[in-house]
C-alpha cells in the first residue's frame, strides 16, 4: 500500500476495517493466479485447504477443489464478466464437511476477483430439502391403494404423480388445473360436498370423509380421503393435501354386513329386529312431527293349505311373491317386514288412517288378483287379511296390538279384508 | 532480560510486563480475555494491521478485529483448548495482502488474559 496523507489516516484506517470485516471472502488476483489482495475471511476459509500456509496463487490453492480454474480464466474471451457463479466446493478440511460458493469475475486483463462464501448451513437445509422432496416422491410414486394429491386453496389439483394414475387412472393432463370436484361421483346428494369440505378442513386443519368418487374410466369407487392444509410460513392455508383410498371392497362388505343382518334372506324384506328399530325411528319421528304413522298387519290366509297341498318350497314362492306385489304398491319410505311365518308388518310414514286403508285395499286386490306360478306347479291365487292402525302417543306395542287386533277382526269376519283399529 | 517471541514462560512475562515494554516489543501482541474480548494491542501489531488500538480494544477478535483467524486453525483452538503453547505458521491479510506470519497461541486455565503473539516471517 501506498502511504497514505496524513489528514486521511482516519478515513483509511476506516476503509481498511470495513474490508476485514466483510463477511465474505474477497481475492483480487492476477491472471497467472497471483493473489495480490485479500481480506480477512477469505484467508479464514482459504487456509484450512492448505496445510502449506500458503496463499500466493488462487489457481493452486483451489486445484484440488477447481481443478480447471486455471484453464478457466484463461479461456475467458469476453473483456468483462463472470467466469464462474456462485459454484459450490465441497471441502473436508479440518473437523468437519464445509461448503464454499464461488464466483469468479474479470475485470479486465490484469484484474480478476474472486468472491468467497461460506454456505454449508445453506448447502446442508438445501441438502434436507432435497432428501425430503425424494423421500415424498417415493411415497407418492410407490404407495399401493392410495392416491396423493396436493391443491390449491381454491380446490384446484396442482401435482399429479403415479399414484392417481394407478388408483383412479388418471393422467396429469386430466387433473392438473381442474377442480378436485371432479374426482366426485354425482351419486353422493346426502354426503359433504367439495366445497364444504374444504370449508370444514380449512377450520379443523384436517378431515377425513368418504363416498364415492370417479375414475377416469367414468366408474366409481367408495374413497376415504383425508383432506389436510398445508400451511405456509405464516400458518395461512397455502392448500391442501388429499391421501385419499380406494375402500370399495370394505364399503361392499359393510353393505353385505347390514343386508345380512337387516334382510330376511328368502324374501328379501325387511327381517322382524329392523322392522321395530325402523318402528321406533318413526314413533320418534311421529312425535316431533306431529305427521301420523301408519301400521298395516298382514296375514296370508289359509296359508297352511298352501303349505300342505303344495309343499313349502311352493309356499316359500306364494312368499316371495307375495313381497314382489306388496313392494309395487309402497313408497321408498314405507317399510315392509317380515314379522314371522307368513306374517308381514308395512309402514307407512305421513299417512294417515284413511290413506293408510286405502292402500291396504289396494294391496289386498293387488294380491287377490295375482295368480302365482313356478315351474311344475299350476298357478295359484291366494288372499290377505289387513289390520290397519294408527298410532297414538301409546307407545309401540299398544300399536302392534290394535293392528294386530284389527287383523283378527278382519279374518273372524271372513278374511280376504281390510279392518282399520278403533 | 528482553521478552522474545521464542522463549519458554511467555505468558508469564507479558503478563508482569508494563504497558510501555510490551508496545516496544518487535513483534505483535494480542491480549484478550478468555472469552476472546481484546484488552490490549501493542505497536508492533497495530503497525502491522493499521488499525490503531482504539478500533480494536473492547471488541472481539476472532469475529470483529481479525475474521482471519475466526476458524479451526486459530479461533477453535482458543475456544476449546485449556492450556496452550503452540506455535504455527499463518497467512495474515494485513492491509488485505497476503503476509506470511507465526503466530503463538498461549492459554492457561487461571490465567486473566489469553495471548496471540504475531511475528512477520
Amino acid at each position: 500500500m501506498t502511504d497514505i496523507p496524513p489528514g486521511d489516516a482516519d478515513a483509511f484506517e476506516e476503509l481498511l476495517q470495513f474490508l476485514y470485516l466483510t463477511p465474505v471472502g474477497i481475492v483480487k488476483f492476477a491472471a497467472d493466479g497471483t493473489v495480490e489482495l485479500m481480506n480477512p475471511v477469505a484467508s479464514q476459509l482459504l487456509q484450512p485447504l492448505v496445510p502449506a500456509n500458503n496463499l500466493e496463487n488462487l489457481f493452486d490453492l483451489l486445484a484440488p477443489l477447481v481443478p480447471d480454474l486455471r484453464q478457466l480464466v484463461a479461456e475467458f474471451t469476453a473483456d468483462t464478466g463472470a467466469i464462474m457463479d456462485q459454484r459450490h466446493l465441497e471441502t473436508s478440511a479440518g473437523a468437519s464437511r464445509r461448503v464454499l460458493s464461488l464466483t469468479v469475475h474479470r475485470v479486465n486483463e490484469k484484474v480478476y476477483m474472486a468472491v468467497l462464501e461460506d454456505v454449508t448451513k445453506l448447502a446442508e437445509q438445501e441438502r434436507n430439502l432435497y432428501r425430503d422432496q425424494q423421500r415424498l416422491r417415493a411415497i407418492f410414486d410407490n404407495v399401493r391403494d392410495y392416491c396423493i394429491y396436493t391443491m390449491t386453496p381454491g380446490g384446484v389439483v396442482e401435482e399429479w404423480n403415479e399414484s392417481l394414475h394407478r388408483v383412479g387412472g388418471w393422467t396429469a393432463a386430466d387433473v392438473l388445473g381442474h377442480q378436485y370436484a371432479m374426482f366426485f361421483s354425482g351419486s353422493n346428494p346426502d354426503l359433504p360436498q367439495p366445497d364444504a369440505l374444504l370449508a370444514e378442513a380449512r377450520r379443523t386443519g384436517s378431515i377425513e370423509t368418504e363416498g364415492w368418487r370417479l375414475k377416469r374410466d367414468g366408474s366409481r369407487f367408495w374413497g376415504d380421503s383425508v383432506i389436510t392444509v398445508l400451511p405456509d410460513e405464516d400458518g395461512a392455508a397455502r392448500g391442501f393435501i388429499v391421501v385419499m383410498r380406494d375402500m370399495t371392497e370394505r364399503k361392499r362388505m359393510e353393505e353385505r354386513l347390514v343386508q345380512l343382518a337387516t334382510v330376511d334372506p328368502l324374501t328379501g324384506a325387511f327381517n322382524r329386529r329392523h322392522g321395530l328399530a325402523r318402528l321406533g325411528q318413526e314413533m320418534d319421528r311421529r312425535a316431533r312431527s306431529g305427521h301420523p304413522l301408519a301400521v298395516l298387519s298382514l296375514d296370508i290366509d289359509w296359508f297352511k293349505r298352501v303349505n300342505d297341498s303344495y309343499g313349502h318350497d311352493k309356499g316359500d314362492v306364494v312368499l316371495c311373491e307375495l313381497v314382489r306385489i306388496c313392494k309395487a304398491e309402497l313408497r321408498t319410505m314405507d317399510m315392509l317386514a317380515r314379522w314371522g311365518g307368513e306374517e308381514f308388518l308395512i309402514l307407512l310414514p305421513e299417512t294417515d288412517e284413511k290413506a293408510a286403508f286405502l292402500v291396504a285395499e289396494r294391496i289386498r286386490q293387488a294380491v287377490a288378483a295375482a295368480r302365482i306360478s313356478a315351474a311344475d306347479m299350476d298357478s295359484i291365487a291366494i288372499t290377505i287379511s289387513i289390520g290397519v292402525a294408527v298410532a297414538t302417543d301409546a307407545d309401540i306395542d299398544t300399536l302392534l296390538r290394535r293392528a294386530d287386533g284389527a287383523l283378527y277382526a278382519a279374518k273372524a269376519a271372513g278374511k280376504n279384508q281390510v279392518i282399520s283399529a278403533p | 532480560m528482553a521478552i522474545s517471541f521464542t522463549q519458554p514462560g511467555l505468558q508469564a512475562s507479558l503478563e508482569a510486563a508494563d504497558a510501555a515494554t510490551v508496545d516496544a516489543l518487535p513483534f505483535g501482541v494480542i491480549a484478550m480475555t478468555p472469552d476472546g474480548v481484546v484488552v490490549s494491542y501493542n505497536a508492533a501489531e497495530s503497525a502491522l494491521s493499521g488499525l490503531t488500538p482504539a478500533r480494536v480494544v473492547g471488541r472481539h477478535f476472532f469475529s470483529a478485529v481479525a475474521p482471519c483467524t475466526n476458524n479451526c486453525i486459530v479461533a477453535h483452538r482458543f475456544e476449546n483448548e485449556t492450556t496452550m503453547d503452540d506455535a504455527i505458521d499463518y497467512v495474515f491479510t494485513m492491509r488485505m495482502q497476503p503476509t506470511k506470519v507465526r503466530l503463538r497461541l498461549l492459554k492457561q486455565t487461571g490465567q486473566p488474559h489469553m495471548f496471540l503473539i504475531v511475528q512477520r516471517r
